[in-house]
């Protein structure tokens, strides 16, 4: 994992009980990358009063209960941590999941696959073949614990969609800029629907409702309509651990 | 320990299961979700002697009622109610004795504040979800309560000996906020996108808005006038706090709220202040708002001046209940 070029990032003040941190430089995917990397750094030295965060592609809310912490004193943490260099070389390493997803790519499942081809200037098939050969990697979990990858290797970023789509069904798999997520529940979205995969991404029964985190590792494997049948997919697990 | 069934009668247009909300959850996004209006939330709790963040009962329009099987501990805060025992009128915002077998019922005052909260001393049997009996509804979490539920109760009450029509128990220093007939006023810190939108500082100062119908748990959509920025610059998906004052492309001014995801392309002029959150969380379709702008100093005294009367509260209720030989979990704060 990249880490962050200089240590430097902005903090922004939110509101009275939040701050905003990006990582002020020209490349976008340096930004994205040294969030990430700030964001677990912080996570795992977490100043005291500080409450949650909540992610962005490029930004991380940091929100504090001002009554057990000072705006400056978060702040002054925040620095703290974006410059400080670990002595002892890299941050604890964390276990990496992989996944393969099993997707149905077709008219059907992918109301949006004819348009983004043409977008692109590919053929529908040749979108498949890119998607299923890109390697994804969660960087945030969107709403509703939606994994929201990046990695998506196409000749041109895909716009969204100028009208949203009103009900996508669960485990839709969308793609928007250069990146892919995919639809935990019923509901809107302005991503491009794809594909769609038969695990249940997300299962509310389960103490932890999801089997993946930041930074897991995602490809998503063509399957037929009689093969995903065949899966009897159920929850969506990891394929193996690797360290 | 005794367990309880509390039988509802009657619910509103919307009851719910609800606490403080979610902790440490937003991270993986799951918005913290939890009580509209935290602060009656927290007094219901402390005035049946529970923790802040028990579970309890959240209810929005129509009439809400419950007849318990055995004697129990109830407060209920919120928006003015007419809350009766048995058909006798009693106070809201006040420790209440209800006996075994008598009904009490909660009708809001829909003009004025628009959930109500009725907190039961003791553990209401609630699912959860990631540690929180909150709904979500775009996780299909409903935690509904319907008519004619029966929901189970842990308690540790045996009763004070007291009728329920006698005079209140306690005097005790109970801070009720003020639910104005006329516009209620939200105090706002300036956010960076203010800049964006030359002038809108002024608009917003100096206008009253009106909460639509179109609003939410995820925003208050509001009609009055704003000011768009010239420029159309994407913005990239970004969290927001809750409060946050957001102009969207329509004529409109959006308040976020605990239910709100990322957001994206449109300008932040502001947050509202944490202490204005809960009467924000209050306000309904109809309901009239100002807004006034403040800094972040300001903002964090007026919120540590409620948080001292809400400790007040604790500490006053710890001793009026140990007085009366009813332990109380100590307070943690």
């Amino acid at each position: 994992m990249t880490t962050a070029p200089s240590g430097d990032v902005a903090v922004e003040p939110f509101g009275d009980s939040a701050v905003m941190v990006t990582v002020p430089h020209a490349d976008q995917a340096i930004r994205r990358s040294a969030i990430v990397a700030f964001r677990d750094r912080f996570l795992e030295h977490r100043p005291h009063g500080v409450l949650d965060v909540v992610s962005g592609l490029e930004s991380l809310l940091i929100e504090f209960d001002p009554l057990q912490t000072a705006p400056q004193h978060v702040e002054y943490a925040v620095r703290l941590l974006a410059r400080w260099a670990p002595a002892d070389g890299p941050e604890q390493p964390r276990t990496v999941r992989e996944f393969a997803v099993p997707v149905v790519f077709d008219d059907e499942t992918g109301p949006d696959l004819v348009s983004v081809a043409e977008e692109v200037g590919l053929h529908p098939a040749e979108v498949i073949e890119a998607i299923a050969k890109s390697t994804f990697t969660i960087a945030l979990l969107g709403a509703a614990m939606a994994p929201m990858m990046d990695g998506l290797v196409l000749p041109r970023a895909v716009r969204r969609r100028a009208e949203p789509r009103t009900d996508v069904a669960p485990g839709a798999i969308m793609i928007a800029g250069d990146n892919a997520i995919i639809q935990p529940f019923p509901g809107p979205t302005g991503w491009r629907v794809v594909g769609r995969t038969p695990h249940t991404i997300v299962d509310i029964s389960r103490p932890d409702p999801v089997s993946f985190g930041t930074g897991d590792v995602v490809r998503f494997v063509p399957v037929t309509r009689d093969e995903a049948a065949a899966l009897d997919a159920g929850f969506l697990l990891p394929v193996e651990v690797s360290v | 320990m005794t367990t309880v069934a509390l039988e509802f009668t009657g619910t509103g247009w919307t009851t719910t299961f609800q606490d403080l909300g979610r902790r440490d959850t937003e991270r993986r996004g799951v918005p913290t979700g939890g009580a509209a209006d935290q602060h009656s939330a927290v007094v219901a709790n402390l005035l049946v002697g529970n923790p802040r963040g028990a579970t309890l009962i959240e209810n929005l329009g129509g009439e809400l009622a419950l007849v318990p099987d055995a004697d129990v501990l109830l407060a209920v805060t919120g928006a003015p109610a007419r809350v009766t025992v048995g058909g006798a009128p009693v106070e809201s915002w006040s420790p209440l004795v209800v006996p075994a077998g008598q009904e009490v019922r909660v009708v809001g005052d829909a003009g004025r504040g628009t959930r109500t909260y009725l907190a039961v001393n003791g553990t209401l049997a609630a699912k959860t979800l990631l540690g929180s009996a909150a709904p979500d509804a775009r996780m299909g979490f409903g935690q509904l309560v319907t008519r004619g539920s029966r929901v189970l109760l842990e308690t540790e009450f045996r009763g004070f000996r007291r009728r329920f029509f006698e005079p209140p128990l306690f005097r005790l220093p109970v801070p009720v906020p003020r639910f104005d007939e006329g516009p209620w006023v939200v105090d706002v810190v300036a956010s960076h996108g203010i800049h964006a939108i030359p002038g809108i500082r002024e608009v917003i100062e100096e206008a009253e808005y009106v909460v639509t119908p179109r609003s939410n748990h995820v925003g208050l959509r509001l009609d009055g006038p704003v000011l768009h920025p010239d420029t159309d610059a994407e913005i990239v998906s970004h969290g927001v706090p809750v409060g946050a004052l957001q102009i969207p492309h329509a004529d409109e001014l959006i308040v976020l709220g605990r239910y709100r995801s990322l957001t994206a392309g449109y300008p932040i002029v502001g947050v509202a202040s944490r202490d204005c959150l809960p009467l924000l969380g209050q306000a309904g379709p109809g309901q009239r708002l100002r807004f006034r702008w403040t800094d972040r100093d300001s903002a964090i005294r007026r919120l540590a001046r409620r948080e001292a009367e809400v400790c007040a509260l604790e500490h006053a209720i710890a001793e009026a209940f140990a007085a009366v030989g009813f332990e109380t979990p100590l307070p943690q704060h």
